[in-house]
């Protein structure tokens, strides 16, 4: 026998496959307003009530009514402060006001059935209905059935939640990929451009796209200064002083949280050019510059992860900005080793490439510079058909400075010497003339002979230079001291002394710098007058050439590798005949 | 080697820049020149039609945002068309869809320049 439609078990029959119905029906679909519409309807036939209205539990505890049927409209949105939910199905009249403030809310829109919305065990939500038409209260088994159609909504909208979450996760995730590809993109570009500028546009535009600001402050360190590298804001930029304090800044932050430590709060200028935040660029643990951005277009608040973008953004391009300017140094630096090549080149000139060749007479001299550009100077200029002008100089100092000194003692002594004048006079007007090119902090001890072959003879004015070695065909050697003082200190004022010395067939005479009687070895030890005598002596016979040759191997032995700090120059004559 | 290109043409009083290729940090100044030669000869009204636009990255999108305001400053704007899925969901990601017009079409620009153009 079938079962009558009134029996229970029928009954009992059609609210499980009802049950099923709805609960596929709200399952199959991740659209929120559906579900709960659904859900709503479905309870208003059930219940014959004519006003519904859902709420749902928001993360600050708040319940927001979400969908209302059959109530004035403008109810969504409302905002109720619901402390607990009933446990299950309860009636508004049934209920102590004063311990649920929030019902007065349902009651004044006529709400009286209220069920709770259970998801694991979290209040998730709030559905309230009218009475039912006629009055009729609801039985035990109706409130069952009620409660089972609650569970299903409640799943049904805590998997929307989920589903709603996993959205957003799944958004920020791809936003951080999308962070991540920047960084990794302007990584490589930054590490590819090596103009400072075009690193900046980078970097802007970069942050632009990416964060979705439109003002922006840029200032890099210079010195102690912060200089303005780019910037897009509403007004004046502000005052160096007011941005140095900003290098005290090691974390990105609200310009309106700022901790102030200097004399100047740059507070109130930077916030009422609309800038909103500062993040540090940091080169190993040192701020040396920093992003000052403005609000979002989106006006969306900047978040720990903006942050931690702008501070990687940040390092690349400090690194960046770093790297192109030592490159931009090592430019410079080669610039510069360049041109002293070329000074070097045009010192080379400055010294004679070819010595006049006389007759029964040897001459050879040699300059062995340490530097690119150095301070010796030798020459060796005709005065006519008999006489030959010696020289040998040496300028206080080394380098560039000592270099521009020798080339001015050139000029000046290759500008006198056709005057024909006593050497001592000459000498005096050459000191008179350096004197206010030195600007009397270096000096130049000089040397100079006139050999005249005709008569044999070589007189000679030392301006405090190294004594030179006459060593004669007997053995004997002569140092050749006389002269006076050092050339650019003072002007003359006591006359310059003139020394002479007769020459015969063997005579040797040896004119050197104080690099070679003071070329070092590793130890410090001076390779020394003596040494260097001893050598002249056991030289002598081997030509002038040759005599310089075995001076210089002799000065390498010593030195046995030790890097020389000054410039060796020799000249050597030898009367051959 | 990322490719870039950009044709310019001209609808009118709207002016139509067809982005080609790759747009990223390295090819950005290719676009911003064009914007600067854009807003130097004064034109305004801009369409970015991205038919062939393969990829757009922040640098890429920063160039858009470094223009936008004088654009509009003259009563002109950057609306962008036809952009790929791909290249769309940069450009929602980053929240540009709330800052800039983006239609399929480019005759839709086109059209939405319609009143403001008349106005003239």
């Amino acid at each position: 026998m079938p079962p009558s439609s009134s029996s229970p078990s029928y009954e009992s029959h059609f609210e499980h496959s009802a049950l099923f119905e709805f609960s596929t029906v709200i399952n199959a679909s991740l659209d929120l307003r559906f579900i709960l519409g659904h859900i709503l309807l479905t309870l208003m036939g059930k219940l014959l009530s004519s006003r519904a209205l859902v709420a749902l539990a928001h993360e600050d505890g708040r319940y927001r009514v979400e969908m209302t049927k059959g109530l004035p409209a403008g109810l969504e949105g409302n905002e109720l402060m619901i402390k607990t939910l009933p446990s299950t199905v309860a009636h508004v009249g049934r209920m102590s006001e004063k311990r649920h403030p929030w019902i007065a809310y349902f009651a004044e829109h006529d709400l009286s059935i209220l069920i709770p919305l259970v998801a694991s065990k979290r209040q998730i939500g709030i559905l309230a209905f009218s009475a039912r038409q006629g009055g009729r209260g609801l039985t035990k088994q109706e409130e069952t059935y009620l409660r089972s159609l609650a569970s299903i909504s409640a799943s049904a909208i805590e998997k929307c939640h989920m589903i709603d979450e996993l959205g957003l996760v799944n958004r920020k995730l791809d936003r951080k990929i999308q962070e991540l590809n920047t960084l990794f993109e302007v990584g490589k570009e930054f590490g590819a451009v090596l103009d400072p500028d075009k690193l900046i546009r980078l970097l802007v535009f970069s942050l632009l796209g990416q964060v979705g600001v439109n003002r922006y402050l840029i200032c890099l360190k210079e010195g102690s200064d912060m200089r303005i590298a780019a910037s897009r804001i509403d007004g004046a930029a502000p005052q160096p002083e007011l941005l140095a304090g900003l290098t005290r800044i090691h974390a990105g932050v609200h310009i309106d949280e700022m901790i102030v430590t200097g004399a100047i709060d740059p507070r109130p200028v930077l916030l009422a050019l609309c800038l909103k935040v500062a993040v540090p660029m940091e080169l190993q643990g040192q701020t040396r510059g920093v992003l000052l951005l403005g609000e979002k277009l989106n006006r969306e608040p900047f978040t720990p992860a903006d942050f931690e973008f702008l501070s990687a953004l940040s390092s690349l391009a400090i690194i960046a900005l770093e790297n192109a300017r030592l490159f931009q140094q090592a430019i410079e630096k080669q610039k510069m080793e360049d041109e002293l090549a070329i000074a070097r080149e045009i010192q080379k000139g400055l010294l004679p490439s070819i010595l006049p060749a006389l007759p029964g007479y040897e001459l050879a001299a040699a300059n062995f510079s340490s530097k690119q550009v150095g301070g010796d100077y030798y020459d060796a200029i005709p005065l006519d058909d008999h006489r030959l002008i010696l020289a040998i100089g040496d300028v206080s100092g080394k380098g560039t400075p000592a270099s521009l000194l020798m080339a001015n003692i050139q000029a000046t002594i290759r500008a006198l010497v056709p005057l024909d004048l006593p050497l001592t006079d000459l000498t005096a007007r050459v000191n008179n003339l350096m004197c206010p090119n030195t600007g009397g902090s270096r000096f130049v001890t000089f040397f100079w002979g006139c050999l005249d072959h005709a008569r044999r003879t070589f007189t000679y004015v030392n301006a405090g230079h190294n004594h030179p070695y006459l060593l004669h065909a007997d053995g004997t050697v002569d140092r050749l001291d006389k002269g006076g003082m050092i050339l650019g200190v003072m002007e003359t004022m006591v006359p310059y002394e003139e020394g002479a010395a007769e020459l015969r067939e063997g005579d040797v005479l040896v004119l050197f710098t104080d690099g070679v009687s003071e070329a070092m070895n590793a130890a410090s030890e001076e390779y020394g007058e003596e040494r260097l005598e001893a050598v002249i002596r056991k030289g002598a016979g081997w030509g002038a050439q040759g005599l310089i040759d075995i001076i210089h191997q002799d000065i390498t032995a010593h030195a046995h590798g030790a890097p020389q700090s000054d410039d060796i120059t020799m000249m050597v004559m030898r009367v051959t005949a | 080697m990322s490719e870039f290109t950009i044709a310019q043409r001209e609808r009118e009083a709207v002016h139509v820049l067809e982005l080609k290729g790759y747009l990223d940090a390295h090819t950005a100044p290719k676009l911003e020149e064009a914007f600067q030669g854009l807003l130097k000869d004064q034109r305004f009204n801009i369409i970015v039609n991205c038919k062939d636009l393969s990829y757009i990255s922040s640098a890429g999108l920063g160039v858009f945002m470094a223009y936008i305001e004088d654009v509009r400053k003259n009563n002109g704007d950057i609306k962008l068309s036809n952009m790929s899925t791909k290249v769309y969901n940069v450009f929602d990601l980053l929240g540009f869809p709330l800052l800039y017009e983006i239609t399929p079409d480019e005759q839709d620009a086109y059209n939405k320049f319609g009143n403001a153009l008349t106005r003239k």
